[in-house]
């Protein structure tokens, strides 16, 4: 079930489209990854999505009754605040009972790891505490729909590592959007991809789909040297490429697959150092799609 | 109005906690203090400063009570005006500009609650403040210049308080409509002078101009301003104040967009 669609989604600064033609759907429980450069228009994107900005052309049609939470990418907070007190607000602004606000937000503040600091002003917070607090806002009232801007970006690895783990637990009940450019992130949870680019969309698909057009997967078969690694070439057929000791067989239509490589090389006489099944990360490709566009 | 008391509840944390709801009131106690206690003790200061030649007799008419309490109104309307407009200018522009509006704007948020949420509490800080102010002024007007009927005060202090209100929302839709605190207070300051300006020039027969409040809460003291006048400028005031709310909740909706993201 889609529970947002996004058509022809434009947002035009004087002559300047900032996002253009943006076309994508989200199915419920499935976690998006909006992924591209500085200035690509993602964060243009979310804040349409968010209800912040009023797109100049397209549509946004959401399912009804979709509560959304928000995640900007630098979260601004009242210092004067602690940091129950802004989540309780939060909690009641987006319609959570005034009962039961204050206990919802001090669990959602403990589940992203401010346990110990919610009675403290947001003033005295470390950027990594605001992020958490950020994403603890975004969630209190359980939104269907988790939109996230740079949700990690601003952490260290260990509360990455956390948040990442956090993101995960909830994405059962949770359609999760978000944007960044921590790839190996990405790639760990996601189940579309749109990669964007001077406000365009330029790839979108499964991580699978998208490995699979451009990741470019090839057995790596490693000799001693290069005149070994040429002398086997000549005694194959097979349609490779010989980069110093090592000879690189893609993946093609009708081509070898492993079993088949692993069978002759299992007869081979030269000694060989090393066989490897390569495919390009998440990283490549982005860096690949992105500089081809 | 479920949203008008969380944002008021808001609104009472950061003016106690950003020590507004005490420094305004501070400055109209002073400024209420200041009249009465200089007017008092203004043949030692002028001594004092030794502006007076050798032997020169003057004679300082003692100003009635109801002169000294006047003197803390036109206190009130000069630099008293000055605070409030500066104190609230940023209300919204500032939380735009900073951004700290973005997370209450991503939510299904009431807009006029917003506005209302700012404007009740700076109607709560702004009355406080006056009252306090002409309650001082009172106090040491009753020591040193005689008595004065308590309703008369109470008279004037209800009429001007409309007055207060009137100023406040200017600022604060101001601050709803503009990019930044500091263009809210220069148009709020333009339309202050502007229009005593105008009511000044032009305004001789315009018996229920709003901009007269002032003078017809001053007339309490010493008499009683014609009720016809005092109540269609009443009425008219209230009638800006609700436009002007009205106005001001559409164009912090419309500004949202303006937010720091």
């Amino acid at each position: 079930m889609n529970i947002v669609d996004v058509k022809g989604l434009t947002k035009r600064y004087g002559q300047e489209n900032a996002v253009e033609d943006l076309s994508f759907v989200l199915e419920k429980g499935t976690a998006t990854a909006l992924i591209g450069p500085n200035g690509a228009g993602k964060t243009t994107s979310l804040s349409m999505l968010a209800g912040l900005l009023t797109p100049t052309n397209g549509k946004i049609t959401m399912a009804e009754d979709l509560t959304v939470g928000f995640l900007p990418q630098y979260p601004q907070f009242f210092p004067w605040l602690t940091a129950l007190e802004f989540t309780e607000m939060a909690a009641k602004l987006s319609g959570v009972e005034i009962a039961k606000a204050k206990l919802q937000a001090t669990r959602t503040l403990e589940f992203v790891g401010l346990g110990a600091e919610i009675n403290k002003k947001v003033g005295a917070f470390s950027g990594g505490m605001k992020q958490r607090l950020g994403l603890a806002q975004a969630i209190v009232h359980q939104p269907k729909l988790l939109l996230l801007d740079e949700p990690i970006s601003a952490l260290d690895p260990t509360g990455r590592r956390e948040i990442m783990n956090l993101l995960k637990s909830l994405q059962q009940d949770t359609t999760i959007l978000y944007s960044t450019h921590i790839l190996n992130d990405a790639e760990e949870m996601t189940d579309q991809l749109l990669f964007m680019k001077g406000g365009c969309l330029i790839e979108q698909g499964s991580l699978r789909e998208v490995k699979e057009r451009h990741a470019n997967p090839q057995i790596r078969i490693q000799f001693q040297s290069n005149s070994r690694a040429l002398a086997f070439t000549e005694r194959q057929m097979w349609k490779c490429e010989v980069k110093e000791n090592s000879v690189f067989l893609p993946f093609y239509e009708n081509g070898p697959n492993m079993q088949q490589v692993l069978h002759v090389l299992a007869s081979e006489k030269e000694d060989i150092l090393g066989v490897e099944f390569q495919t390009a990360s998440l990283e490549e490709i982005f860096l690949k799609v992105v500089a081809a566009e | 109005m479920k949203h008008f008391a969380i944002l008021l509840q808001k609104e009472w944390r950061e003016n106690i906690r950003n020590y507004k709801i005490f420094w305004i009131p501070a400055i109209f106690i002073l400024l209420g203090i200041t009249e009465p206690v200089v007017n008092y003790f203004l043949p030692q200061i002028l001594e004092s400063s030794g502006g007076l030649p050798e032997g020169a007799v003057f004679e300082l008419p003692t100003p009635p009570p109801e002169q000294i309490l006047t003197a803390v109104m036109e206190q009130f309307q000069t630099i008293g005006m000055v605070v409030l407009i500066l104190a609230y200018m940023g209300t919204i522009a500032g939380e735009r500009k900073s951004g700290t509006a973005t997370l209450l704007y991503v939510r299904p948020l009431s807009f006029p609650a917003y506005f209302l949420s700012k404007w009740g509490m700076a109607a709560v800080v702004s009355l406080a403040s006056i009252w306090l102010g002409f309650l001082a002024g009172y106090y040491y007007t009753l020591l040193f210049f005689g008595n004065l009927e308590v309703v008369k005060l109470l008279q004037m202090v209800g009429t001007y308080s409309v007055w207060v209100l009137l100023i406040l929302t200017v600022v604060l839709t101001a601050s709803a409509a503009l990019p930044n605190g500091g263009l809210a207070a220069a148009s709020a300051f333009a339309m202050y002078l502007l229009a005593q300006l105008v009511d000044g020039l032009f305004g001789t027969n315009w018996a229920v101009s709003p901009v007269k409040i002032p003078q017809y809460a001053a007339a309490w003291l010493t008499g009683k301003p014609d009720s016809g006048s005092l109540g269609g400028a009443i009425a008219i005031a209230l009638l800006i104040i609700l436009s002007l709310s009205a106005f001001g909740s559409w164009m912090a909706w419309k500004n949202k967009a303006r937010t720091k993201v």
